[in-house]
């Protein structure tokens, strides 16, 4: 029978494709990074939610949290409003009615590359980011989301 | 360009090593890192234009550098995120204003909203409403400082300043944040959320029943006092409580002969509860329930009325959609009799953002008893539809059309321009 071969060809193909949609979810994930002194090592999309939206504002061991965003422009940032579900000018809205409520001292810092994040992030231990995952550096935590880490199947943030 | 980049990179751990050995507030080390980036761009123009000069032959190459990452296209005529940030911070107090200019015209001629400079009895006139000034500063991680300064226009052209809000924040943890000094009351989801600054809000005026006490509103908008806010571990369910505990002092504006009440003596206790779960993203679903012992001076110089406002809230805010709904029951209970009354209210009010244009719909419901506190509201009803225009981040220009049913007396039409502001 010709079938052995019609499967071992489908096994490679569904195989390549495969090696293709990880490569690429690889390329476009974003990861989640903390300082390498914050113990917290999984975050739910709600719990992330929450922080970049700042309703969350303090780690569990009562340290503040430290908003880092990208400048518009960027695919973290893309991300990020994904994320929120606003548009560029609904988030730039929501911050300034957070400050205007008291509800925030000011809008996140936004920086314009990964390398001053990573700055950030060394200096602030309360801090937290969203960094290209081929951009993570040392220095950075990266943090699971909904228990997946970038680039494994089923990571969230791309 | 690798002596650029190694200088650049130079420039930075020499700045941060300084940075960190100074050991400044948060604040500063935001405005040096923003300063050094500045400073960083500038020398890098200084350099690339020094290189191009000495090298006339790859001048077209240098304007043109093969390694510059390219991104999504953004507007170019708008000053970067953390220059924006930098230009609302001086010396550590973030400031923001906002501003308005509004025009309305009105069916009838008997007096109606006698506030916000619009001439009651005129069939339309330009007014500009309030023009508010905030400023926040950060005392350290946990403390900081709010104050709302507010320049009203009371009759046509007389404008007065009003200290809207001034608070000193401490924030415990996300379980306890308390607040101490003159804040918008927790009576319902608008009035923490929208405050004096309407360009932040979807319509040219706020609900009926969420307008500010002294400007003609039915609901005591306004204490000083104290107020405490945070999460409850709840999981999924996202519970927050709102507590506060204040004097209410507010002058209630007559809303139809421009008269004034005082609405004084004893102190308010306000409760609150809501949920956002997790499950739907946007959500808000809470109440809660506000108490005061108040005068009623046109019912005598002892006249005294223990009065409860129960409020309920459903608001989805999310994708672009804006779906607030609230309602309330407003009861007044005098104490010398045993007469009591009971006013329902609520608004309901949908909009959806369509690129720069966001269109909206409202309905607001106020049944005021005849005889009571608040009976110059009467009976009225009715929709109120329009559209938003955001020219940009910063200015946005609404146009508002209301008919109102009012009982014992004509309907009421109106159209409201408004040309709203911040910077």
């Amino acid at each position: 029978m010709h079938t052995k071969p019609i499967i071992v060809l489908v096994a490679i193909w569904l195989a390549g494709v495969g090696g293709i949609t990880a490569a690429v979810a690889q390329a476009d994930d974003v990861a989640v990074v903390v300082s390498e002194k914050n113990p917290v090592a999984n975050f739910t999309q709600p719990e992330l939610r929450k922080i970049f939206a700042g309703e969350k504002r303090s780690w569990a061991g009562g340290q503040s949290i430290k908003l880092f965003v990208r400048a518009p422009g960027a695919h973290e940032r893309a991300v990020l409003l994904n994320l929120l579900g606003m548009s560029e000018s609904e988030y730039k809205k929501y911050w300034t009615a957070q400050v205007f409520r008291g509800e925030a001292q000011a809008e996140p810092v936004a920086l314009f590359s990964n390398g001053m994040q990573k700055e950030a992030l060394t200096t602030f231990p309360g801090a937290i980011a969203l960094v290209n995952f081929q951009d993570v550096k040392p220095g950075m935590k990266v943090v699971k989301v909904d228990g997946h880490s970038p680039a494994e199947p089923g990571y969230p943030l791309h | 360009m690798r002596h650029t980049g190694t200088a650049i990179l130079l420039l930075v751990v020499a700045n941060l090593s300084h940075a960190q050995v100074a050991a400044p507030s948060e604040p500063e080390m935001i405005q040096q890192l923003v300063l050094q980036v500045k400073a960083l761009q500038e020398k890098v123009e200084l350099l690339e234009s020094q290189q191009r000069a000495s090298d006339p032959v790859n001048a077209d190459a240098g304007a043109h550098p093969v390694n510059t990452p390219t991104l999504p296209a953004v507007d170019s005529n708008a000053p970067p995120a953390s220059l924006i940030q930098e230009l609302h911070e001086l010396r550590g107090i973030q400031w923001r204003g906002f501003g308005e200019v509004d025009y309305k015209v009105l069916n009838q001629r008997t007096p109606e909203l006698g506030t916000y400079g619009f001439v009651p009895g005129s069939h339309g006139n330009f007014y500009t409403g309030d023009f508010d000034l905030l400023l926040t500063a950060r005392i350290n991680d946990k403390a900081s400082v709010l104050s709302e300064i507010a320049f009203g226009e009371g009759e046509a052209q007389i404008f007065s300043v009003d200290l809207e809000r001034v608070l000193f924040n401490y924030d415990y943890s996300d379980h306890l944040r308390m607040s101490f000094g003159r804040y918008h009351t927790g009576i319902g989801y608008y009035n923490r959320a929208f405050h004096s600054g309407t360009w932040l809000q979807t319509t040219a005026d706020r609900p009926l029943v969420m307008e500010f006490a002294h400007d003609g509103g039915v609901l005591p908008t306004q204490a000083v006092g104290l107020s405490f806010t945070g999460s409850i571990p709840s999981g999924r369910l996202g519970l927050n409580y709102i507590a506060e505990y204040g004097s209410s002092d507010t002058h209630l504006q007559n809303l139809a002969e421009a008269g004034i009440d005082d609405e004084d003596n004893g102190n308010h206790v306000n409760v609150g509860l809501f949920a956002r779960p997790e499950s739907i993203p946007g959500l808000q679903i809470g109440g809660s329930i506000y108490h005061d012992r108040i005068s009623d001076r046109s019912h005598g110089p002892d006249a005294r009325l223990g009065q409860t406002i129960v409020n309920g809230h459903m608001v989805y805010i999310r994708d672009g959609i804006e779906f607030l709904n609230e309602g309330f029951l407003i009861r007044h209970a005098y104490e010398q009799s045993s007469t009591v009354y009971n006013m329902p209210a609520f608004y309901s009010q949908i909009s959806k953002q369509l690129h720069r244009v966001r269109p909206f719909f409202r309905y607001q419901y106020i049944n005021a008893n005849s005889g009571g506190f608040l009976e110059e509201f009467v009976l009225r009803h009715g929709p109120s539809f329009g559209m938003r225009f955001d020219f940009n981040d910063s200015i946005a220009f609404k146009t508002q059309m209301d008919h109102t049913k009012r009982k014992g007396r004509p309907d009421l039409n109106g159209l409201h321009l408004q040309l709203a502001y911040t910077f």
